[in-house]
């Protein structure tokens, strides 16, 4: 198939449409600005609507309103913008519907700056809003998975009526790579019998995620918490690359784990067994293959460009097993594959004088 | 009021070295204003173009007290600062008599900011707010804003084939808006009237309670023209009612500059690039369409002002 030179937030635009999404609501910030750029020209050519929001605020909401008529819609920000979401995602995953919101991360907390980041990890993963709710986080590490994701990302969230989130960062956003661009045209979209389409013939539907009478918000909560188990029972990605018997594990996610990836021979050069697990859905977040691989190997390593939001999960999920080491960078510092090898050989230094350690060669 | 000879000793708040494009509106309207102010001031900027390159960490080109906390709240913020400030006056802890400007684009303004700007101004903090429009959001690359004309291009309402007319929609009238709060001091300004500006932003600070200055501002990237045509454009932007310079004084409406002869809006359009498409023929519709609705605005704040264009 003819490959395509595109910029991460190009690919992820036409990725979306190509998914059928037909409404998209935006709001300008750097680094994803793109985005709301490419839908504008893009949308009105597949007989959809860009729209142009006052704040980001309003942008979520013009997805709820959109979402609750069964059409695919999203909206994408970055930091202080998803900040400002988290209001509309709450009542979103309250009221059960799907929707694909992007956040392009980038440096924080407040205005921050421009730079990649990975800061907004907690707030993703663990319910940046209020209630007790989970968003179906996806983190693509490619230009090609920026274009992919979003396919999968209405699935999964027409499949649970759930929101979806895809977390990129600056580096993803802006960064042009080859991608094939793969034809959805055909895509079934699934019935949506609980949307509000008009109720002449059969009785009115409700999307509301106010629920006032005794015990009903606790039946309802229950529901979605139900739910919540069976995609973590079924939707765990993730990616697991390298040395098949490792003695080191490698933990990163979205361009991180492109860093780890140029490292991996390097390391397997002075001799150490590597391998990797690149988390990508971060919400269900691979536990079991973490905690199966952290009973083999010496010690885990974490790098992430943040001051380490998934290093507590790596931890749960490694039951300390083996040790768990961490290197992130904070603010729009971006680890080289230098300093990362140097920490790794630091971490191996330390590690080899513990009794019990012996580097198999 | 001090003569321009005054005016061009006086010492500037702003200092030169900051980050602004060459050519950047906004640059010429923060030094215009400070320049009127003569009892100390504290500033705050919503985010955007001026906040950004004037405070590149670890630097700032501000020589006073200035304060930034998001994109949508700079009125909130300084009337935080501003009621600290009477509390601490009350108390005694403070003697000195300050004044409070807060700056904000239109996207800043006119969109995501505009609740906390009515809010602010409702409950009658003293304080200044500027609104520094350059009809759309230049910092993240040119997308329309409410504040953008009917007619022109941005990177979110690019004319094609399906809307050969870019913006569809036409300016929200933000003066006006403010204007019905009934605040004592509302007025509209452009720097290519630096006298007339000053003289507005000194009217606006002597007033015991919130003012409102909205003051037009070029800007070469977005509106597609060589950097040192500025203040030609925003002149040309007052001589042809595209942006009419009055004031709203305790609810008296006065036009503080009346062109001898209006000037066709053409040559306001055919200076930029941005309403490059407005001017083929086959688009004369909504040229027309602009214009009528230029006019129309003009004429409504004439009357009034008790005149006619």
């Amino acid at each position: 198939m003819k490959k395509l030179l595109l910029s991460g937030n190009e690919a992820l635009a036409e990725g979306a449409v190509r998914a059928g999404c037909r409404c998209y609501f935006g709001y300008p910030i750097t680094p994803q600005s793109e985005i709301p750029a490419y839908m504008a020209k893009r949308l009105r050519q597949v007989g959809g609507v860009f729209l142009q929001a006052e704040s980001e605020i309003a942008a979520i909401n013009m997805v709820y309103g959109a979402a609750a008529t069964g059409m695919r819609a999203m909206t994408s920000s970055s930091g202080p913008g998803i900040s400002l979401k988290q209001e509309g995602l709450s009542y979103l995953a309250g009221a059960q519907l799907p929707a694909l919101v992007v956040n392009v991360m980038r440096g924080g907390p407040g205005l921050g700056n421009i730079a990649p980041s990975q800061s907004d990890y907690f707030q993703a993963t663990k319910g940046g809003g209020h209630g007790d709710y989970h968003l179906i986080v996806l983190a693509p590490f490619s230009v090609q998975e920026m274009a992919d994701f979003p396919h999968l990302a209405f699935d999964l969230a027409d499949k649970y009526r759930n929101p979806v989130m895809i977390l990129a960062d600056a580096i993803l956003g802006q960064m042009m790579e080859a991608v094939e661009l793969k034809n959805n045209e055909k895509n079934r979209l699934i019935e949506k019998p609980w949307a509000v389409t008009g109720a002449r013939g059969r009785p009115q539907n409700i999307i509301r995620s106010l629920f006032l009478k005794e015990g009903e918000l606790e039946a309802h909560n229950k529901l979605l918490q139900k739910k919540y188990r069976i995609m973590k029972k079924n939707e765990v990605r993730y990616q697991l690359t390298g040395d098949p018997d490792p003695e080191v594990l490698l933990v990163a996610y979205g361009s991180m784990a492109r860093v780890c990836m140029y490292i991996m021979p390097r390391l397997k050069k002075i001799g150490v067994r590597t391998s990797l697990i690149r988390p990508i859905t971060l919400w269900p977040f691979p536990y079991d293959i973490i905690e199966d691989i952290s009973k083999k190997v010496k010690f885990i390593f974490v790098l992430e460009m943040s001051e380490g939001q998934m290093l507590e999960d790596v931890k749960l999920a490694s039951r300390e097993k083996c040790p768990v080491y961490f290197y992130g960078r904070m603010g729009g510092g971006v680890p080289e594959p230098e300093e990362v090898l140097t920490k790794i050989e630091e971490v191996l230094k330390v590690e080899s004088k513990r009794k019990n350690y012996k580097i198999r060669r | 009021m001090p003569s321009l000879k005054e005016l061009s000793k006086k010492e500037e708040l702003i200092s030169r070295g900051h980050r602004l494009c060459p050519g950047c509106g906004a640059g010429i309207i923060v030094r215009q204003v400070l320049l009127a102010t003569d009892v100390p001031v504290v500033a705050g900027c919503a985010t955007g173009c001026l906040e950004v390159a004037t405070t590149i960490y670890p630097y700032t080109a501000w020589k006073i007290p200035w304060i930034h906390s998001a994109f949508e709240n700079v009125a909130a913020t300084i009337s935080g600062v501003e009621t600290a400030y009477r509390a601490l006056k009350k108390k005694g802890k403070i003697d000195k008599d300050i004044r409070f400007i807060a700056f904000g684009g239109d996207g800043g303004t006119y969109d995501i900011g505009i609740q906390s700007l009515s809010g602010a101004i409702e409950r009658g903090h003293r304080m200044l707010y500027i609104c520094y429009d350059n009809e759309a959001y230049m910092n993240t690359g040119i997308q329309r804003s409410s504040a953008s004309p009917m007619g022109c291009h941005t990177t979110t309402t690019p004319p094609g084939k399906a809307i050969p007319q870019g913006k569809s929609e036409n300016r929200k009238d933000l003066t006006q808006i403010i204007a019905a709060h009934h605040i004592p001091y509302v007025a509209q300004a452009c720097p290519a009237f630096h006298m007339d500006l000053i003289r507005k932003v000194q009217k606006a600070l002597s007033v015991d309670g919130p003012s409102f200055i909205n003051i037009l501002s070029p800007c070469p990237r977005g509106w597609r023209y060589p950097a040192n045509k500025t203040i030609e454009i925003a002149k040309l932007a007052v001589l042809t009612g595209f942006w009419p310079l009055y004031e709203v004084e305790n609810g008296k409406y006065r036009i503080t500059y009346k062109p001898r002869k209006r000037r066709p809006l053409r040559e306001f359009l055919e200076a930029q690039g941005r309403f490059k498409h407005l001017l083929r023929e086959e688009n004369k519709q909504f040229l027309e369409r602009l214009e009528r609705e230029v006019e129309e605005r003009e004429r409504e704040i004439f009357a009034k002002a008790g005149e006619q264009i």
